[in-house]
């Protein structure tokens, strides 16, 4: 083993140029959130900003808790063919820090004009035919986590553990490059075995406060399960698009071999059932059970109160087929894992229903006078492009300033010689 | 009388000779040939110009028919044999009919994929030529063997004693059939 680090570091091209997009990443993200923002100004449009950009920001937050579940993963089972492909999770995990300060304006806006992101935070507003947030027994016997105060400390923690986890899992790796000191692998090894414990707690209670509670009647066990297959599936997304892009540029030829691509495409299968297995498993429960207190969030998306069925409905026909049927028949195939382009086409595909499974659980939260969800088909798809365009500008931006910092590959990990001759 | 021959065997040393010959045998165009090796070599199979296992036909096959054997069974005996209303719910739906196809798809595929690797290798097999060799036991232990049968059409007795030769080979005999 020591004997192919001792090769590897010696006879690759560790050292790598830094790309030159970072800073127009910025300025589209910037150019983003302006446009995003400048949707402010039309009248009656706060709570569509708001949400979309909550859309934008879900997306982005979970494929970044998504790497630093797989690179905490990565540790606890002393992986060996990923190493190349953490790397690269670990440049990503810079974003969260912007993240978090991009999350600040949902904060200051519902501290500004409580309600104007999520209902329950302002206790007189009206709820359709049903009196007020304060008088709701459901909100009342929720109220002790359901707050301002309570959702401010708690953004802020989540933020905080995922900020203090990436900073350490990134500091060890990047260290391990000079020194080649062992002990940073046993010490990511605590790390992610503490951190994984933590930011599942976490993940859960993020997609609670922040997507799940924009319609506090609802009750679903399955809600942070459900985000977490997003996070997996739009991380490991997102890694095969790097990996497929840094061996275009040329870096990762002659490292990047069949396997690693076989590999990488098994576990973005195996998340497209997972995916299709909890939320199935959501609606299954909700479906048998029948009661009024959970079918409603389905029902809101699928008809209207005239009984006629509404454009979610299609949008939930679009998540089946689309976000499980067709990659699970496309991803079967082994060449359509190894094919650079073929694997290239579905992880878009996949990127872009996560994107649609994220406004299919926020954006019919934005009702209308008969407190039917407005329709999917609307302007509001301007707002969350603008959005994820500007959010992910910066998330780029960081990811690429990251990565001209350190060595491509983890040349001194000791796993990297297995790595580099990864084999079924 | 001399018996029939089943092929040509040959001693190889090391992992990396017989991947060598491996190469060799394979671009010389034989078809009807083995490695017979006391641990798996990763990249054997390359070297020897396998292609891939077809047995996840078999597999997808399976899992078509659990799916549809499962749907088909609850739709049959929900819908049509003995229709009964059940907490209000429509005879047949996909949805509580899932489980159940699901676990079948998950049964068939398995059975499909066991008897699909049976099938494709020929198993069970009481009997093989090579079983008969005294090295067969070096074989299990630390020697790499280079069999060729006497059936592939490019066999021809001398020409592949040669390049069994050329390609490193040992103590190069015949197989009796």
């Amino acid at each position: 083993m020591s004997t192919h680090a001792a090769t590897a570091s010696s006879s690759l091209p560790a050292e790598t140029a830094a790309p030159a997009g970072a800073s127009k990443a910025l300025v589209v993200g910037i150019v983003g959130i302006l446009l995003t923002a400048a949707g402010l100004f039309v009248p009656g449009n706060g709570k569509v900003i708001a949400l979309t950009w909550l859309v934008g920001l879900s997306f982005w937050v979970a494929i970044a808790i998504g790497m630093l579940l797989l690179v905490m993963i990565h540790h606890i089972f002393d992986a060996s063919w990923s190493v190349v492909l953490r790397r690269q999770f670990e440049h990503g995990l810079s974003a969260f820090k912007w993240l978090g300060l991009l999350f600040v304006p949902l904060l200051v806006a519902t501290w500004v004009k409580p309600g104007s992101v999520w209902k329950w935070t302002n206790l007189d507003y009206q709820l359709h035919g049903h009196g007020t947030v304060g008088e709701d027994i459901l909100y009342v016997k929720k109220a002790a986590f359901l707050n301002p105060t309570m959702l401010t400390v708690m953004t802020v923690a989540f933020f905080g553990l995922w900020m203090f986890l990436s900073a350490r899992l990134r500091k060890a790796s990047f260290t391990q490059d000079t020194d080649g000191d062992i002990k940073w692998t046993f010490h990511n090894r605590v790390t992610a075995a503490a951190g994984l414990f933590f930011t599942a707690l976490t993940l859960t209670a993020a997609s609670i406060y922040w997507i799940k509670s924009l319609e506090y009647h609802w009750f679903s066990t399955m809600y942070g399960v459900w985000f977490f297959a997003n996070c997996a599936r739009g991380a490991l997304a997102i890694g095969v698009l790097v990996l497929l892009w840094l061996y275009a540029r040329g870096d990762l030829k002659g490292i990047l071999n069949t396997n690693h691509m076989h590999s990488v495409g098994q576990l973005v299968f195996a998340f497209t059932v997972f995916w299709a297995y909890i939320s199935f498993s959501q609606y299954f429960l909700i479906w048998g059970a029948n009661i009024p207190e959970e079918t409603f969030w389905y029902n809101l998306r699928e008809i209207n109160a005239d009984g006629f069925a509404n454009q979610w409905k299609w949008v939930g026909m679009a998540l089946l087929f689309g976000h499980f049927l067709f990659p699970f028949l496309y991803l079967l195939s082994y060449k359509n894992k190894i094919i650079h382009s073929r694997i290239k086409f579905i992880v878009i595909c996949i990127l872009a229903t996560i994107l649609l499974d994220m406004c299919y659980n926020i954006l019919p939260a934005l009702k209308d006078a008969h407190g039917d969800a407005k329709p999917f088909l609307s302007l509001n798809l301007l707002w969350v492009a603008t959005s994820v365009i500007g959010i992910g500008g910066v998330c780029v931006w960081s990811y690429l300033r990251s990565f001209a910092t350190t060595k491509l590959i983890p040349i001194r990990d000791p796993r990297i010689g297995e790595c580099l001759t990864h084999h079924e | 009388m001399a018996a029939q021959s089943y092929g040509l065997v040959a001693t190889f040393d090391s992992a990396p000779a017989i991947y060598e010959a491996a190469k060799k045998v394979r671009d010389a165009g034989y078809k009807h040939w083995d490695c017979i090796t006391p641990f798996p070599i990763h990249g054997l199979d390359g070297a020897m110009g396998l292609k891939r296992s077809i047995v996840p036909r078999f597999s997808l096959v399976g899992g078509l028919c659990g799916f549809s054997v499962g749907m088909g069974l609850i739709y049959f005996t929900s819908a049509i044999d003995y229709p009964l209303i059940v907490g209000g719910k429509p005879f047949f739906s996909p949805l509580y009919a899932f489980p159940v196809a699901y676990e079948l798809t998950i049964l068939f595929t398995a059975f499909a994929t066991i008897f699909g690797m049976f099938f494709t290798n020929r198993l069970p097999m009481h009997y093989h030529p090579v079983l008969k060799l005294d090295r067969i036991a070096d074989a299990q232990d630390d020697k790499f063997l280079i069999v060729i049968e006497s059936r592939d059409p490019k066999f021809n007795a001398a020409h592949t004693q040669a390049l069994l030769e050329a390609a490193g080979g040992k103590a190069i005999a015949e197989i009796e059939a």
